[in-house]
């Protein structure tokens, strides 16, 4: 799947936050795709069902030599299943098309044959990033603090106490400060904490972070 | 022993053949040589058969076009090349020694 519309459907979530919290819950928010050069509507949790499949799908052929033609020969048949799918009526694919295309398509498991390969959840690695939101100077200790799962308090305690030792500490902070990228993203932000990087996980993020703005703006 | 994972095994084997011998009549869209696998109870999904297409077009043993479709985006329809068609009588030829090897064992009283 390529050009996912993200910056609308991040526009979508704080347009939710915003005016229209208690209505837009009934609602399904949708997300809205380029597939084989067609652009569909697709349900938030039809859409994410249909990214790990490809994503596993990706994950089977990536041994191939030609994985992105065959990528783009997928790609194009669940356009036309989708577009088979779809009437004035009705706009929207639905969690039902996505499951039946995967019945249509296969497994990942079928395909290979092999019975070995398995869908696995999105990895949840943990990465060291310097943390911007609870920093006091770079945001090292912050950062050190969400890797490790301890309070950041420990860690600049610690390099307190270095400095104070003999000014090692001091060179350390600096060397990890240049060492360490800062997370800007809100997946680096999820990496940094070891949250998978779902787009479940990505809009509570925005939503928190939102939060903490207009509480900051006494909105 | 699993009995599901050999018979998988042994369709898997074969599968490559049968493309080349349902493209052997006429040039077909990947959705046409499904139904004709699947009428035959070769195969039962779809996703199994675009990395076999991809492999053996890169292999030179098909060529494809693309054609308009009123349904989507345009169609691969693949055909055999001539190489393809040499390829294909070779396991024409290993295909009826295989049946008749395994007749003869399991026909020996």
């Amino acid at each position: 799947m390529h050009g996912i519309n993200f910056y609308l459907y991040l526009c979508n979530i704080k347009l939710v936050c915003i005016n229209r919290y208690l209505i837009i819950k009934t609602m399904k928010v949708t997300v809205n795709i380029n597939l084989g050069g067609y652009a569909f509507n697709v349900d938030e949790d039809a859409y994410e069902r249909l990214r790990q499949y490809m994503k596993t799908l990706e994950k089977e052929f990536s041994s191939e030599s030609s994985a992105a033609e065959i990528m783009t020969d997928i790609e194009g048949r669940i356009a036309e299943l989708f577009k088979m799918r779809l009437n004035s009526y009705k706009q929207v694919i639905t969690m039902k098309d996505v499951e039946e295309v995967m019945a249509i398509l296969g497994t990942p498991e079928a395909i290979s044959g092999s019975g070995t390969s398995e869908e696995r959840p999105p990895r949840s690695q943990r990465r060291i990033y310097r943390d911007p939101d609870r920093r006091i100077i770079g945001g090292v200790c912050a950062g050190l603090g969400a890797y490790f799962n301890w309070d950041p308090i420990i860690w600049r305690v610690l390099f307190g106490a270095l400095v104070l030792a003999g000014g090692f500490g001091f060179a350390l902070y600096l060397i990890l400060w240049i060492v360490l990228p800062e997370a800007k993203t809100t997946a680096q932000k999820l990496e940094m904490r070891g949250d998978p990087v779902t787009i479940e996980n990505i809009k509570e993020s925005v939503k928190e972070e939102f939060e903490t703005v207009k509480k900051k703006m006494n909105l | 022993m699993n009995t599901d994972n050999t018979k998988a095994q042994m369709r898997k084997g074969i599968l490559e053949y049968c493309i080349l011998a349902v493209l052997s009549r006429n040039s077909c869209y990947a959705v046409d040589i499904i139904n004709e696998l699947k009428k035959a109870e070769v195969i039962v999904v779809e996703g199994t058969l675009y990395p076999l297409l991809t492999r053996q077009k890169n292999a030179g043993l098909l060529s494809y076009r693309w054609e308009e479709s009123p349904q989507g985006p345009p169609r691969k329809y693949y055909e055999l090349t001539e190489l393809g068609k040499i390829y294909l009588g070779e396991l024409d030829k290993s295909w009826e020694q295989l049946v008749d090897s395994v007749n003869q064992i399991r026909d020996k009283k």
